[in-house]
Formats: structure tokens, C-alpha cells, sequence
């Protein structure tokens, strides 16, 4: 039955190759899924609890969103020429444009995964420091007022 | 509009997730390893930053033997393919001395390759017969041509709105241009007259002046698409607000339109409205080059600033004769209606194909009398698996993927062109769609054959 349900895809004004694939249908679902199934991957795995396993999940969350949205800078394709190399993914969506329904989806995404890691964990430390400084630098990072902000120049352009 | 399915879409981000992961995972310990053996870059920087090929060096270099495959005879309705191989995983490709015939989907439209008579002068007259404009300039090189004429055309101070699907060379020409490049949505024209009058009210950016000039550019045909443009409702929208269209008929000229002049006879455009049309000379009349055509003060303008014309060598005799026979055959002044057929047979092979496909339960895009079929695919996986099947049937299809289309899009994109036969067509038809059953891209319900219907019927009654 879900195979037989059809969406829209509207043909988008972004020009950035790298960034235009986050506009069109089914992407908020597929992170969402994404996330889900790690969660029952490293409970298999690790033979953990619930809340230890949403915890490591909300760590490496914020390892790889923070690796890839706000340090990696740039395209990965030659033919752009290098206008985008001095911007983060997150500075490139949606063509800069602050606070749109992308960014603040991507905003509460880590918000809710802290907040399920640290009602299952029933609020211990050190679960709790550790998933709170996850979300508070991922936050930050997304305020609009940062936007191409790099503190004391680190990961500025050389 | 394109109809995904949401389970496609859901397992084609998530393939290209993986795929990326991987590609990463490999870049990391690669970067490891080679800081451990001695570097042999002697004191010089690298070509390029690991991060800006990392689509080509681990997305397309693993299914490289799907592009670029080489023909070693003439483009006909049959072509003979080299085969390659690859010893180490694809990243490089050995030509062998192997052909194999094949029935290829590939732009040879009108099937003219095929007659070369003695030269005659005098061509560019011939040729603004046919595009029915005062005057035209040729070049050697499509590309060029465009990436050259728009920053003859328009410079700093100046407002260039191209379609967002528009080809690699009107991109390539925008930027160099230095004009500023603003984007409307893929052929809708409510958008396009927002985007207009967003920026006839701004004016430049920071100084807020008035544009110096506005271009808009179109193409005829899309090439991934195989949608006319709208041209009646854009050349409205720009006679308003006094912009000028310039419309890139690469894929349309000589292939649509009752005598094939193009995709403003088909939508009954006069081209006195249109400023700049430009075209190619590869598609449909089997040669190698470009034009523009224009008023007679724009042509003269462009042959003394415009360096495609002045520092490059003249389009190549042959190559002209060719475009000169193939305009005296499509327009049937060489005697004969094989012009006038081709053109019936074009309209009719491109109908049948796409109706046929349609009801196997394909999805095809592109409107009714265009030449150009893509056939979704949407997975990556199903790229080279599409791509393979069909070579090892004999018929070779061209596979479109990112960066082309955009990422969830990938296709596989089928030119029609007069020299196949109703024959070959139906048997094209067998192999993609076995082919197609064994992949599963027959995202839409087939229309059931007609036996099962009459079935059907008798059993109500």
C-alpha cells in the first residue's frame, strides 16, 4: 500500500547542486528512519539499554551532523569552481535564506533526540552532560546570527 | 511535474546516503594510508582539494563503464560499440578490439548521416531561409556558442533569468558573463513574471540602478526532460516588461514543427518576437557546430566582438556541406519528399514509443511529439543495472544520473530517431521491457492487453 502512494516533485529554484537534493519529498522522512533504525542497530549490537542506545545515538548524531553541516566547507563537484568554498553545508541551504521550514526542521531534530536520550536515561550523569553539550553546540550552530560566524577564526579560510 | 513514488524516494535517498557513507569511509582510510607512504608531489600543491572530485572519484567512477561508451561507426540506426574492461574495479577502462551491434537510444534524430555531395557557398543564405531570421552567424562548436555569445551579449549591470533546468553551456556563458544570474522555475510562467517584477522593482543589487538590459533564456526542447517550453505565455510576459528571450533550440530544430523549423512553428510563435534563437547542428543534421540568429544589427555586432567568431577557425567544409544537404532535404528542394517523411516518420516512431511505454507502465516524461524520452529510474543502483542488462540484449540506452539531474531523478533517456524502423522500435520495446520487469522501475499500473479486457467484460455479463 505504501508503494502505491505518489508524491510531487517540484522542479526547485536552487542552483547549488550540493544543497538542492534537500527540497524535494521524502528526505525528512528518510532521516527520521535513519535514525530509528541505528537506534535498533546498536541495541542489537550492543546488548545495551534503551537509553544508552539513544544516547549513543544522539552522540554520533552530533559527531557526524556537526562534521558534515558545520565544518566541511565547499562542493564535492569540480565544476562549481570553488564559489561555494568558503561556506558549510548549513550556510548553503536554501540559498542562504535564514529560518526556513529546512532549517528549523533541521534545528528540532537534535533538540527532540536529546530529549528522548535523556528521558530514557531517566536524567543521569554523565549521559546527561554529555547529550547537553551535544545539543547545546549543535544549536548554536544553527542560530541564524551565526551565519558564516567562525570563532577565534577556527576553520576560517586560510 | 514528476509522480515519485514514495517508497522510491525514501530508498533512493537512502542508497545515496550509503553510497556516500562509503565513499567517505574509503576517502578516510586512504588518507591514512598515504600519510604513511612518501608523498610524490615534490614541494607542489595538488590539482585538486580531496573534497571537490569526491562525486567522481567514488559515485561515478564506479559505474563509469555506463557513460561515455565509444562507437566506432558512422551514427545510423544500428551502431557497432566497443566493448571495454577493467582490471581494476573501473577506475580506468581498456578499449578492446571487440564490437558488438547494437541498437542504440541515442540523439541521431533525423537519420541524415548518411549523404555527403560536393560543396557549395553561399550557405549561411540557406540557412536563414530556414530559421526565418534576417541574418545568422555560425560557429564550430555548440558549447561555445553559447558559452561565448552571452558575455559578448550582456555584461555587469545587466540581469540574466535562465530556466533552472537550462543546459551546462547557457550556465557556463551566465557566470562568465558577469551579469547577475537569477533562476525561475522549470517552465512556469506565473514564476518567471514574479521573478521579473521582483527584479525590474530592485533594480541592481546594492546601488538599486535599473537593469542595463534583461535577457531571459529558454530552451526549445529540454534535453533530461523532453518538455516543449511555453513559449506563447514567456514571450508575452517578456514583450511586457521589455525583456529580451533568447531561445536555445538545440534539441528542436529540424525535429519538431511541420517542416521542422522549430519549436516556435510547432507552437505557432512568430519569430519576429523571439531576439536570439540558437541552436545546433548535431542533433538533427548530423554535423558538428552552432548558430545564432538574429536582426541584421545584433549579427553584424556579434562577428566583430564576439572571439568564438574572430580568434577561431571557420565550421570545416564537410561539415558545412552536410548542414547544407540535410536543410535541402528536410526542406525537399533536392527534389525528393524524403525531408517530408522523415519528419511524418519522426512524429509517428516518437508517438508509438511513448504510448507503448506509457501503457507497459514506464514513467516517461516529456510531452506528446517530442523526440526525447527519459524513462525514470530514480535508484542509483538501478543506473548501471538498467544500463548493463540492455548492452548484454544489444541495445545501448543512455543512463542520465546527478550531477545532470537532479539527485533523486536519475533516468534513462531515449532519443527517437526517423532512420529506426517500426521493427526495430517493437524490439527495443520487448528487450526494455523485460528488462524493465527484471529492475522494476514499472512504477505506474500497465494497462491491461486488450484479451484481458474483452475477459473481463464476459464475466460481468
Amino acid at each position: 500500500m505504501i508503494g502505491k502512494m505518489y508524491v510531487q516533485a517540484v522542479p526547485t529554484a536552487d542552483m547549488n547542486r550540493n544543497t538542492d537534493w534537500f527540497t524535494y519529498p521524502g528526505v525528512w522522512t528518510t532521516y527520521i528512519l535513519i535514525l530509528f533504525f541505528c537506534w535498533l542497530l546498536v541495541l542489537s549490537v550492543f546488548n545495551c539499554t534503551p537509553g544508552m542506545a539513544w544516547t549513543v545515538i544522539n552522540l554520533c548524531h552530533f559527531v557526524v551532523t556537526y562534521h558534515f553541516f558545520h565544518w566541511k566547507k565547499g562542493t564535492p563537484f569540480p565544476d562549481d569552481q570553488g564559489i561555494y568554498n568558503g561556506l558549510t553545508w548549513w550556510e548553503q541551504i536554501d540559498d542562504g535564506r535564514q529560518l526556513t521550514r529546512n532549517r528549523k526542521f533541521l534545528t528540532v531534530v537534535p533538540l527532540v533526540l536529546y530529549l528522548i536520550a535523556s528521558h530514557t536515561t531517566d536524567y543521569q550523569h554523565p549521559m546527561l552532560f554529555f547529550n547537553t553539550l551535544a545539543v547545546l553546540v549543535l544549536v548554536v550552530a544553527k542560530f541564524p546570527n551565526m551565519h558564516k560566524v567562525r570563532i577565534f577564526g577556527i576553520n576560517g579560510d586560510q | 511535474m514528476i509522480k515519485i513514488p514514495y517508497l522510491a524516494a525514501l530508498t533512493t535517498l537512502f542508497s545515496y546516503g550509503l553510497l556516500f557513507v562509503f565513499g567517505q569511509l574509503r576517502d578516510f582510510f586512504r588518507k591514512i594510508f598515504d600519510y604513511w607512504s612518501h608523498s610524490k608531489l615534490q614541494g607542489y600543491a595538488p590539482i585538486c582539494l580531496g573534497l571537490e572530485d569526491f562525486y567522481i572519484r567514488r559515485l561515478y567512477l564506479r559505474i563509469q563503464d555506463c557513460f561515455n561508451r565509444p562507437i566506432s561507426s558512422p551514427p545510423d540506426a544500428w551502431f557497432d560499440v566497443v566493448e571495454r574492461i577493467s582490471n581494476d574495479n573501473n577506475k580506468t577502462l581498456k578499449r578492446t578490439t571487440k564490437v558488438s551491434r547494437n541498437f542504440p537510444q541515442a540523439p541521431a534524430v533525423l537519420g541524415l548521416m548518411e549523404a555527403l555531395q560536393p560543396c557549395i557557398p553561399n550557405w549561411r543564405s540557406v540557412w536563414r531561409i530556414f530559421v526565418g531570421k534576417p541574418a545568422a552567424v555560425v560557429f564550430g562548436m555548440g558549447y561555445v556558442t553559447n558559452s561565448a555569445i552571452l558575455p559578448v551579449l550582456i555584461g555587469k549591470g545587466g540581469l540574466i533569468i535562465s530556466d533552472s533546468l537550462n543546459h551546462k553551456s547557457i550556465i557556463n556563458g551566465a557566470r562568465g558573463s558577469g551579469a547577475t544570474v537569477r533562476v525561475f522555475q522549470h517552465n512556469t510562467p506565473y514564476h518567471l513574471e514574479k521573478v521579473l517584477r521582483e527584479q525590474i522593482a530592485e533594480g541592481q543589487p546594492r546601488t538599486h540602478r535599473p537593469w542595463k538590459k534583461i535577457i531571459v533564456v529558454v530552451e526549445g526542447i529540454y534535453s533530461m526532460e523532453g518538455e516543449l517550453c511555453k513559449l506563447p505565455e514567456i514571450v508575452a510576459i517578456c514583450k511586457k516588461s521589455k525583456a529580451y528571450v533568447y531561445l536555445d533550440e538545440a534539441h528542436s530544430v529540424g525535429a519538431v514543427g511541420k517542416t521542422g523549423r522549430g519549436v516556435c512553428e510547432l507552437l505557432g510563435v512568430d519569430t519576429a518576437d523571439v531576439d536570439i534563437m540558437m541552436g545546433t547542428f548535431t542533433k538533427s543534421f548530423g554535423s558538428c557546430g552552432g548558430y545564432i540568429a538574429g536582426s541584421k544589427e545584433l549579427i553584424k555586432y556579434l562577428k566583430y566582438t564576439c572571439p568564438a567568431h574572430v580568434y577561431a577557425t571557420s565550421i570545416s567544409p564537410p561539415a558545412a556541406q552536410q548542414i547544407i544537404s540535410s536543410i535541402k532535404v528536410i526542406l525537399g528542394e533536392d527534389g525528393s519528399s524524403r525531408g517530408a517523411q522523415k519528419l511524418a516518420r519522426i512524429r509517428e516512431n516518437c508517438n508509438f514509443f511513448r504510448s507503448e511505454l506509457q501503457k507497459m507502465g514506464f514513467e516517461v516524461l516529456g510531452d506528446n511529439d517530442s523526440p526525447v524520452m527519459p524513462i525514470m529510474l530514480y535508484n542509483p543502483s538501478k543506473i548501471p543495472a538498467f544500463s548493463r542488462e540492455c548492452l548484454k540484449q544489444n541495445v545501448a540506452v543512455v543512463t542520465v544520473a546527478f550531477p545532470a539531474t537532479p539527485l533523486l531523478l536519475a533516468r534513462a533517456r531515449i532519443c527517437i530517431s526517423a532512420a529506426h524502423t517500426k521493427e526495430d522500435l517493437i524490439k527495443a520495446l520487448e528487450v526494455i521491457s523485460r528488462v524493465g520487469d527484471l529492475i522494476g522501475i514499472k512504477y505506474f499500473p500497465a494497462e491491461p492487453k486488450k484479451q484481458q479486457l474483452e475477459e473481463t467484460r464476459v464475466k460481468f455479463e
